[in-house]
């Protein structure tokens, strides 16, 4: 391409910003207005029962509420937890696994201790798992520090190994395996007792589970933390050049274990909240939320108040996609991981757009 | 003006950008056939954009190349070859493990290299021999000087056929003695006939080498002179633009007692080689030290050593009768010693780019105060003392440091080392990359700190800066000690030869050797017990990897010193 070249752009605007991303988002969603068409849907009626999350014309509006909630919950928390390794250019992919362990061991707990009152379970869930998860992430963290082995590498076989192990407690029924459902024939998992659901508080007709509260309260005290705290201080600092921080007398190992911990922990009490919230284990529990963890938390660019909107926007997207399969029988949940796809690659395009221009050269004039 | 055809290269109307920034605008250049032509102007001034654009780096946004009267276009460092332009970069890009032959034949694509053939070395020795250069053809790069690097990258531009030769800042690394090498290699090319350009800021070098001179000054072109017809004064208005006091200013005050002493450190690189080998020096207290050395000769490793930053191997840092080796990095700056570095890429060492300034000046103390929160109200004040102290030009104390200019990264950095208010202040290339005006603000900065009897040890790369700012030069070689001078004691070719360690003078002086201060903390039995007890430590940790016992021993060695000592340091 002779005479074009790229040339940088500097300032930009937040109103820029903004509008190139609206502008990303409103090209996905004429990308997937094109397939819907394909297969004789119109897209826009499509489009208005997704983004309603089908509120409209139902007989029961709280449901809608509720499940997009239990898609909202696990989504924020697991957007939060990894926004705080990649802060420190940790790339903790083991969203998966350690959500698994998570609610493996959630579930263990709410299986053997469903004799104590039904608050104190659900603490004791989310602490185990919390602590569980936290551990994985530690020991990642301390291979990376002590002999700089490569944490994608890791946390991503940390991924298999889980759904491995739970896929194996799934298929066996033996009498040790008290995961499983004693009364079905063929392996099951068993639901949890009563006191290890997770309870809620009704407002309206709509049943508002203290896992949404605890998500908020949590998005808020990790935004605090990062920006007020000395701790929040420190990895912001590590992340961005860890020879300064050495310099400024900071442990940066024992930052990057501590930060680490607290974000596979997190990962690991979404997974004890969604099994609390689903009253039982799956090997599908994590509905992908490892995965779409890192793209919200890269939408969002590591900011914290952008990552409460991503997760927003994902889990209307997801939980539309559900609610109008059932006027739509052609279209399953799967255009939602579609259309999640063409969003990231336009906001890709998008943010190229927003720092470079297309310049073309000028000759000057032969004297 | 000359005639078309005796012009090698002209530039017309060359203009480049990055992003909003105009790195060259509309600028005119002519090099004759067979002249050396210098490129003058500050850091900053687009010398580098320029000539990166001849050799196919970038591409001019707009305006037009002519070699040899012909208009071309130069859109890959291919075509630059083609057209028999070649550049040595500032930055050599050699290939490390490979031998001097292979890096030259390793862009040889069209000369029907398929298989390397043992007699590559003799072909290229001959090639050498007969441009006049000796090189070991054979040798591989990583065991070769940094003169012999630089002849290397001679030789391969002029074995692509270059008629064009740039250097970028080729005198930085140099020695004086090689600088005087590699200007006879370039007056001799010159009489074969290549055209070249220097690229320097060093004003005595373009008195020397150059035919002409262009002058840059912030992407602008502003003229071109002929050498003979000039002098520095006359170039030096050019390059910034207006009169200026090249003089540094150089207060002189009673100086105390030694602040800082060391005595026999040996610290490891970053390759477990030895880059600091049994130095020992002190700082007094109201005076300026200046450390000279080729690059990497230590340098890097002994400023970190001092801030706690790099394991010390072997040896005592005594400040204010305790020894400091060994401590933590805040505890080596509660003592008050400040060090600021300047790494080459800036800010990667004491700096964080993307962090604001506030968050910049709270760097070593955000732990003081109660509590889990960070303190910003007071960092933010700091910050405004700081800008307003030291004239740094930018909107408002919560910008990102990256953001900021040259010059004022370096005075964020040095403000708040300075606002520790340390009694030793280690600084190590502050005006790196700064332009005259910046440079001299830093000068008056650190003169100030010194009148306030506060220790410098100043690290430079420039001997005709640190000759004027400093008092003493301490010169280190492949991190020995080559002797401790009195900057009115010495001239610059001395200390070039002790640069190279052809010239040792620590013993020089009878009855005295060169940095070992007569009134010292401690007195010679002390040291001589502290240093066993390092040494001792020392071979423990090689001994014993946990280093329990040579941490139990390290306590000892400091636990011996006085509290009245302690005092003494405090109070000078």
């Amino acid at each position: 391409m002779k005479g074009f070249h790229l040339v940088r752009r500097t300032n930009v605007k937040l109103w820029q910003r903004i509008l190139f991303y609206v502008i990303g988002i409103l090209v996905s969603l004429v990308i997937g207005a094109i397939l819907l068409s394909t297969l004789d849907i119109d897209p826009i009626k499509y489009y208005r029962q997704m983004m309603t999350i089908g509120l409209i014309e139902n007989k029961y509006p709280e449901k809608a509420i509720e499940g997009l909630l239990k898609i909202f919950v696990p989504l924020l928390i697991v957007s939060l937890a990894l926004s705080l390794s990649y802060r420190m250019k940790f790339w903790n992919v083991g969203g998966e696994g350690e959500f698994i362990v998570g609610a493996i061991i959630a579930a263990v707990i709410a299986f053997k201790c469903s004799s104590l009152p039904g608050p104190l379970v659900i603490l004791l869930m989310s602490l185990a798992a919390f602590i569980a998860s936290g551990l994985i992430g530690l020991a990642v963290a301390f291979l990376k520090v002590k002999f700089n082995t490569n944490e994608t590498l890791v946390t991503l076989m940390i991924n298999y190994i889980a759904l491995y192990v739970i896929t194996y407690i799934a298929d066996t029924k033996k009498s040790w395996n008290f995961f499983l459902d004693k009364e079905s024939a063929r392996p099951k998992f068993a639901k949890f007792p009563d006191p290890a659901k997770m309870p809620g508080i009704k407002i309206g007709n709509v049943n508002l589970l203290y896992s949404v509260i605890i998500a908020l309260a949590l998005g808020v005290i990790i935004y605090f933390y990062l920006k007020s705290t000395k701790q929040g201080y420190e990895i912001s600092v590590v992340g961005d050049s860890t020879d300064t921080a050495r310099y400024a007398g900071m442990n940066v190992g024992r930052i990057v274990m501590r930060t680490v911990f607290l974000s596979a922990a997190l990962v690991g009490m979404a997974g004890a909240f969604s099994a609390s919230t689903a009253a039982t284990i799956s090997t599908s529990i994590t509905n992908n939320v490892g995965w779409t963890g890192v793209i919200v938390a890269w939408l969002s660019k590591l900011s914290t108040p952008g990552i409460a909107v991503v997760s927003l926007l994902i889990s209307v997207l997801q939980y539309g996609c559900q609610a109008a399969s059932v006027s739509y029988g052609s279209v399953d949940h799967n255009f939602a991981d579609l259309l999640q796809g063409v969003i990231l690659f336009s906001v890709l395009v998008a943010d190229f757009a927003l720092n470079f221009r297309i310049v073309r050269r000028k000759e000057a004039d032969n004297v | 003006m000359a005639d078309k055809t005796e012009l090698a290269i002209e530039l017309k109307n060359i203009s480049k950008s990055f992003g909003s920034v105009k790195a060259n605008k509309n600028i005119n250049l002519t090099l004759r056939k067979g002249e050396i032509l210098a490129l003058l102007g500050e850091n900053g001034s687009g010398k580098t954009t320029l000539m990166n654009m001849l050799s196919g780096i970038y591409t001019p946004d707009s305006g037009s190349v002519f070699i040899d009267g012909q208009q071309v276009t130069i859109s890959s460092p291919e075509d630059s070859v083609r057209l028999g332009i070649g550049m040595v970069h500032q930055h050599f890009k050699l290939v490390e493990r490979f031998s001097a032959a292979d890096n030259i034949l390793i862009g040889a694509k069209n000369k029907g290299h398929f298989l390397l053939g043992k007699n590559r070395y003799k072909e290229i020795e001959d090639i050498a021999d007969r441009f006049g250069f000796k090189i070991d053809a054979a040798k591989i790069v990583a065991n070769m000087a940094v003169s012999e690097k630089q002849t290397l990258e001679i030789l391969k531009v002029l074995y692509y056929g270059a008629k064009v030769i740039i250097l970028d800042e080729p005198t930085a690394v140099l020695t004086v003695q090689e600088i005087k090498k590699l200007f006879d290699v370039l007056r001799k090319m010159k009489e074969e006939g290549h055209s070249i350009i220097i690229i320097t800021h060093k004003l005595n070098e373009v008195m020397e080498i150059s035919d002409r001179v262009a002058v840059l000054r912030k992407g602008e072109y502003i003229d071109t002179v002929e050498t003979a017809k000039t002098n520095e004064k006359q170039l030096t208005e050019l390059m910034v633009g207006r009169k200026i006091d090249l003089n540094i200013d150089h207060p002189r005050i009673e100086k105390t007692k030694p602040l800082l002493e060391i005595r026999n450190l040996s610290v490891n690189g970053d390759e477990g080689n030895l880059a600091v080998d049994k130095l020992s020096f002190y700082i007094r207290g109201g005076e300026v030290l200046g450390v000279a050395g080729i690059a990497g000769s230590g340098q890097k490793e002994l400023c970190e050593a001092i801030a706690g930053l790099r394991k010390i191997k072997d040896g005592m840092i005594i400040h204010g009768g305790v020894n400091i080796a060994g401590l933590p990095p805040q505890k080596i700056t509660e003592h008050g010693i400040a060090m600021s570095f300047i790494p080459e890429d800036r800010l990667g060492m004491g700096l964080a780019p993307s962090l604001s300034i506030t968050d910049n000046v709270i760097l070593k103390k955000y732990r003081k105060g109660k509590g889990p929160l960070v303190d910003r109200k007071t960092g933010r004040a700091e910050a405004q003392a700081i800008i307003k102290e030291l004239d740094i030009v930018t909107p408002s104390t919560e910008i990102a440091v990256r953001k900021l200019s040259g010059g004022n990264v370096q005075k964020v950095l040095l403000g708040r080392e300075i606002q520790s208010a340390p009694n030793v202040l280690i600084t190590a290339y502050p005006v790196r990359g700064l332009d005259i005006n910046s440079s001299y603000a830093i000068y008056d900065i650190i003169n100030q700190q010194k009148l306030k009897g506060v220790g410098v040890m100043f690290v430079g790369e420039d001997l005709d800066v640190m000759m004027a700012l400093c008092d003493k030069i301490m010169v280190i070689c492949h991190g020995r000690l080559m002797g401790v001078v009195g900057t009115d004691k010495i001239t610059k070719e001395e200390i070039g030869l002790m640069m190279t360690g052809v010239l040792n003078t620590v013993n020089a002086k009878e009855g005295k050797t060169a940095g070992i201060a007569r009134d010292s903390a401690l007195t010679a039995e002390e040291w001589e017990e502290g240093l066993e007890y390092a040494a001792e430590r020392a071979y423990a940790e090689e001994d014993d990897a946990s280093g329990e016992r040579g941490r139990k021993a390290m306590t000892v060695a400091r636990g011996r010193s006085t509290g009245s000592k302690r005092k003494e340091g405090a109070d000078s």
